[in-house]
């Protein structure tokens, strides 16, 4: 009985519409509700398995049908029935879904009932939008959750008035809502398998600023957007639609930079962006198909607070930076005598250096506050007497930006010689960076490789094996000055082939290692590293076995040439107590955009005996 | 428009401290560390944590003053560090931010960084002074100037 009337129900409310109004066929014979912008609408997305659509919002309220979620007809006739009703308010489906109206009514040439939205109206007022930027943080080189980088939507006042100032213009981000006590193994866990809901949020840039800038010392680019107002106006639209909407957050994919994406789609349709993505959304990445689609109009670079102190410190002369080093550790006061002698000029830039420098110090080493403050405040009322001095210059854009750098998926092919087998290699990496890659657009020193899978062809045996399967593997080698002293670190896992003495077998790895590195030349630096290995494999005595080590080396990283060079000893101290030790070469000669050749070569000791391998081939990114 | 950047400003600030002139406690300038080690914690990266929704406040504590002082307060709540270094220079985007705020007109931006940079001292007497106090004072250095005070007239 129950059924029925609901049955009754469905057909009654169809038969309110003129069947022609309810089917909405497009221009070109198409029903409206599979029309690419209105999938984009309701972030629809074709079912893998079988036909018909699942929209990717997890939250109820952000549809009007009960089958909102798997079907975009029904969702548009709701959408189009809602729309037309009289009333007014917040509540009411114009107010909720702006976009959508606007959408609908030009698709359709409707005239809607006029609708008041004092919610939707001031909340647009007061973002005062006339264009959007959209803003890349680069990933920092110590923080391997920041190395795919991150990008947000700001949302620029009009130009034209004298008194717009960027800084307060408002930013659209899109993050995983994470309980602050969630650890960081848990966070990783959550955001690959889900369970994070996702959420948009609305901040002013200068919040943004001194999270990314100031904090975590990440440079900041800002693509400045070429949308209409039109366009423009869609995008908050829908911005206000989506808002406190829950879409599950992940990862790799629907992340950050997905759900911006899916913002610009609908601001101008048919751009599909989304269709870009496949696997998964590297902000990087995504940074680049919105240049390749022609939708950027002007690039800013904002330097970050680490980038300005560093550029400040290298332009002060030799004895300036020792007086600049003496201020920052106490040795000089700020009004003393040595500094009266200079010009006004010269001081003013040792002043302002110092006193970014102690921010900085402050900031990312944690120097207690009973000494900076004071200091700080000294380093700023002592700049403050000096009037005359021209600003302080900024540092110049880096030649090759992020988004130039070489594409992320890189596959390899190659061969090669092991103890005088040859082999043919084959290699796969969806991820994102080794050192030996072509350095432009990347942190010097900056590894970070995700699920990697390195296989071999013997041709002696017709054998194909697996070489090595990288789960991560991140190494962070920041060169440490007088002012900097940052650790160089590695970690790594995944299942590589390791010598037991008789064969050679595919064993579970993990490792890690710290250390120190030093600049030597411009693009030169040597590192020191003490590694620690551990390795399970039933082939091993044990079970598994461990190897303290170290490995110490040269990396030279130049636009055309990338070398690795070094010596590498381990002791294994479980299973077999043995010392294997290595030296190497690896190289990349990067002599076309998105191909490079690669060479490498390794001496080991191992096992009483000597062994060579050598390879060569060419990587391919795109 | 200057009600509007005000406005914009004061957008998503519902779970921000407000350090205006005496209502509420302003941050102490040149803070020690910032929290939580922020290199490591993915927070900032893919993640946000808290409920920072969408929304909007105007509240504003039961205080009751002039708008654009209000908006200025909170600008300086967050940047302060950054604006007292501005401030010292006589120039920079952080302190430009401010003559928006209180919408001085680009003919007097000029002389307002001027007389900010040569009362820096009394703007910021000691390490411990608190962005509510450094705002207190620059609304009353500004009161004190001719072309300036009009600005700050509540």
């Amino acid at each position: 009985m129950g059924n029925l009337v609901r049955f009754g129900l469905v057909v009654c409310w169809l038969a309110q519409f003129p069947f022609a109004l309810a089917q909405s066929p497009t221009s070109d014979g198409e029903p409206l509700h599979s029309d690419p912008a209105w999938l984009t609408l309701g972030h629809y997305h074709p079912n893998t398995l079988g036909g018909g659509f699942t929209s990717q919002a997890d939250d109820p309220d952000f549809f009007l049908s009960e089958n909102g979620k798997h079907s975009p007809e029904a969702e548009l006739r709701a959408t189009l029935q809602a729309i037309q009703q009289a009333g007014d308010g917040n509540g009411h489906a114009q107010c909720r879904f702006p976009a959508r109206t606007a959408w609908l009514s030009e698709a359709m040439g409707l005239s809607l009932p006029e609708v008041s939205c004092p919610g939707y109206q001031q909340w647009a007022d007061e973002l005062n939008t006339s264009s959007v930027t959209l803003v890349f943080a680069a990933s920092y080189l110590n923080s391997p959750s920041s190395m795919f980088g991150h990008t947000f939507l700001r949302l620029d006042p009009p130009r034209t008035d004298a008194t717009t100032n960027l800084l307060l213009a408002s930013t659209i981000s899109y993050a995983a809502d994470a309980a602050a006590h969630d650890s960081e193994l848990l966070f990783a866990y959550k955001g690959i398998f889900g369970g994070y809901p996702g959420v948009t949020s609305v901040t002013p840039y200068y919040e943004k600023i001194r999270l990314y800038s100031d904090i975590e010392h990440r440079d900041l680019w800002e693509y400045r957007l070429n949308l209409s107002k039109a366009e423009v106006d869609q995008l908050l639209a829908h911005a206000w639609e989506i808002q406190d909407r829950n879409f599950d957050y992940y990862f790799f994919d629907e992340n950050c930079a997905y759900r911006l994406l899916a913002l610009i789609d609908v601001a101008r349709p048919g751009t599909q962006l989304l269709g870009e993505v496949s696997t998964h959304a590297i902000p990087s990445d995504t940074v680049r198909w919105v240049l390749e689609k022609n939708l950027v109009s002007e690039i800013h670079y904002r330097p970050s607070a680490a980038t300005e102190v560093a550029y400040s410190l290298d332009n002060l002369p030799e004895h300036h930076r020792e007086l600049a080093a003496a201020l920052a550790t106490g040795n000089l006061q700020a009004e003393s005598s040595a500094l009266a002698g200079l010009t006004d000029e010269q001081r003013a830039r040792i002043l302002d250096a110092t006193y970014d420098y102690v921010r900085y110090q402050s900031e990312a080493e944690g120097w207690p506050r009973e000494y900076a403050a004071p200091l700080s405040h000294d380093l700023l009322r002592e700049r403050s007497t000096v009037e005359a001095a021209p600003d302080t210059p900024q540092p110049p854009p880096p030649a090759v930006r992020d988004d130039q750098g070489h594409d992320t998926f890189r596959a390899s092919l190659g061969a090669g010689q092991i103890d005088g087998r040859e082999f043919v290699r084959m290699s796969l990496r969806p991820a994102y960076h080794d050192l030996l890659d072509p350095p432009a657009g990347y942190r010097q020193g900056a590894q970070l490789q995700f699920l990697g899978l390195d296989t071999r062809y013997y041709t002696d045996n017709n054998e194909w094996q697996v070489e090595q399967i990288i789960g991560v593997e991140i190494r962070s080698l920041s060169p440490r000055d007088a002012f900097f002293d940052p650790l160089s670190w590695q970690v790594g896992f995944g299942g590589r082939r390791t010598d037991t003495g008789s064969k050679r077998v595919l064993t579970p790895y993990l490792d890690g290692g710290a250390g120190g590195s030093w600049l030597l030349a411009d693009q030169l630096q040597g590192f020191a590293i003490a590694t620690a290995d551990l390795e399970v494999d039933d082939d091993l005595n044990r079970g598994y076995d461990a190897a303290p080590g170290a490995d110490v080396g040269l990396l030279y990283q130049a636009s055309r040439l990338s070398l690795l060079g070094g010596l590498k000893t381990k002791a294994w101290i479980v299973s077999t107590q043995h010392r294997q030790d290595q030296a190497y070469v690896r190289s990349g000669w990067h002599f076309l955009p998105g191909l490079s050749l690669y060479a490498e070569f390794i001496r080991e000791h191992h096992y009483d005996r000597y062994q060579s391998t050598w390879q060569a081939g060419f990587h391919a990114y795109f | 428009m200057k009600k509007l950047i005000a406005g914009a400003v004061l957008l998503g600030a519902s779970s921000l401290a407000f350090a205006q002139p005496g209502c509420g406690v302003g941050a102490m300038i040149w803070k020690g560390q910032s929290g939580a080690a922020p290199h490591i914690l993915a927070a900032t990266t893919n993640g946000t944590f808290g409920n920072q929704t969408l929304g909007m406040t105007t509240g504003t504590l039961g205080c009751d003053t002039d708008q654009s002082v209000q908006s200025m307060a909170m600008f300086m709540d967050n940047n302060i560090d950054k604006v007292a270094r501005d401030m010292s220079r006589g120039s920079g985007e952080n302190l430009d931010t401010l003559a928006v705020l209180l919408g001085v007109e680009p003919a007097d931006r000029e002389s307002f960084r001027k007389v900010l940079q040569d009362n820096f001292a009394t703007i910021f007497p000691s390490s411990d002074t608190t962005s509510g106090e450094a705002v207190d004072a620059i609304v009353s250095v500004l009161e004190q100037d001719k072309t300036l005070s009009k600005y700050v007239a509540a």
